[in-house]
């Protein structure tokens, strides 16, 4: 599948199937997070994938941002001891969620191109997720991603358009005309 | 994932822990996750009878738990939508509290 094909089809998907995925899929997801680009290549990502259903039902209970039985989710950490050691505070306070950020979306498209659906969480409690995974301090958990098979196929929600949004040279200036 | 077994303590205890961790999330939320979350619980209420015995299945609420499920998410695709269907279901709510209270009496 084309790259471009991927980035405009996927969609937040918040219904699944049971169905398992595969191991190896599960191993190319993390591969594409970890070849994603980050601040002075960094890489502050921790991931902690989480198939045992009593740890999935506690998950999604303190999440409000899950929907759907996914039989598989990834939650995406950073470290931000590390982040402050190699990239001072920009590290450690902006670059570590921009970083995991960009990891995530690696990680959509190899997960839709494998024929997966995902959804993208950040409305979880930091305080329960990190007591019922046994996250350390410096470890802080940024996105958690669902993963599963689809049960549905959600309509592309609209976008503003590129001419409302981009300039030539200097702010203001438009790049495209109408 | 498979469905747990449910009962009425584990449902509430559920719930319980869906509106706290909303609660906490919605200082920093959008402000219209408030009404999504309250909104979430609702549909969630819904399912009460399913565990208390002493308390019959509401048609309306039932319908309306429904309605919720499938407008819901409208409040990350369109705001103006989402807010459209939350004054549509004030008003089914004051109808139907209308309805009841004419009842009544």
């Amino acid at each position: 599948m084309d790259v471009f094909e991927a980035i405009k089809d996927r969609r937040s998907v918040r219904k699944y199937k049971l169905e398992r995925v595969p191991e190896d899929l599960v191993k190319k997801i993390l591969e594409a997070a970890v070849w994603a680009p980050s601040g002075s290549n960094i890489q502050p990502w921790k991931f902690i994938v989480i198939k045992d259903k009593k740890v999935l039902n506690m998950v999604r209970k303190i999440s409000p941002g899950y929907f759907g039985d996914a039989p598989l989710a990834i939650l995406v950490c950073s470290d931000k001891k590390r982040a402050y050691n190699l990239g001072g505070e920009l590290g450690r306070d902006y670059l570590t969620v921009a970083d995991c950020a960009v990891a995530v979306q690696n990680m959509l498209l190899a997960a839709y191109t494998s024929g997966l659906g995902t959804c993208i969480v950040k409305s979880f409690s930091s305080t329960a997720i990190k007591h019922i995974l046994e996250i350390p301090d410096g470890i802080e958990p940024e996105l958690l991603v669902i993963v599963g098979y689809p049960d549905q196929s959600p309509k592309p929600p609209s976008r503003r358009p590129l001419e409302e949004i981009t300039y030539l040279n200097k702010y203001g200036k438009k790049y495209f005309k109408k | 994932m498979g469905k747990e077994k449910n009962n009425g303590n584990k449902y509430l205890f559920d719930l319980a822990v869906f509106l706290a961790t909303s609660a906490r999330g919605c200082v920093e939320e959008p402000h219209l996750y408030g009404p999504f979350r309250l909104i979430d619980a609702l549909s969630r209420l819904t399912e009460l009878p399913k565990y208390a015995t002493c308390i019959k299945e509401d048609p309306f609420l039932t319908e309306m738990k429904r309605v919720i499920d499938e407008k819901k998410f409208l409040v990350i695709s369109d705001a103006e939508a989402f807010k459209t269907f939350l004054e549509n279901l004030v008003r089914e709510f004051a109808k139907e509290l209308k309805r009841r209270s004419l009842e009544r009496t």
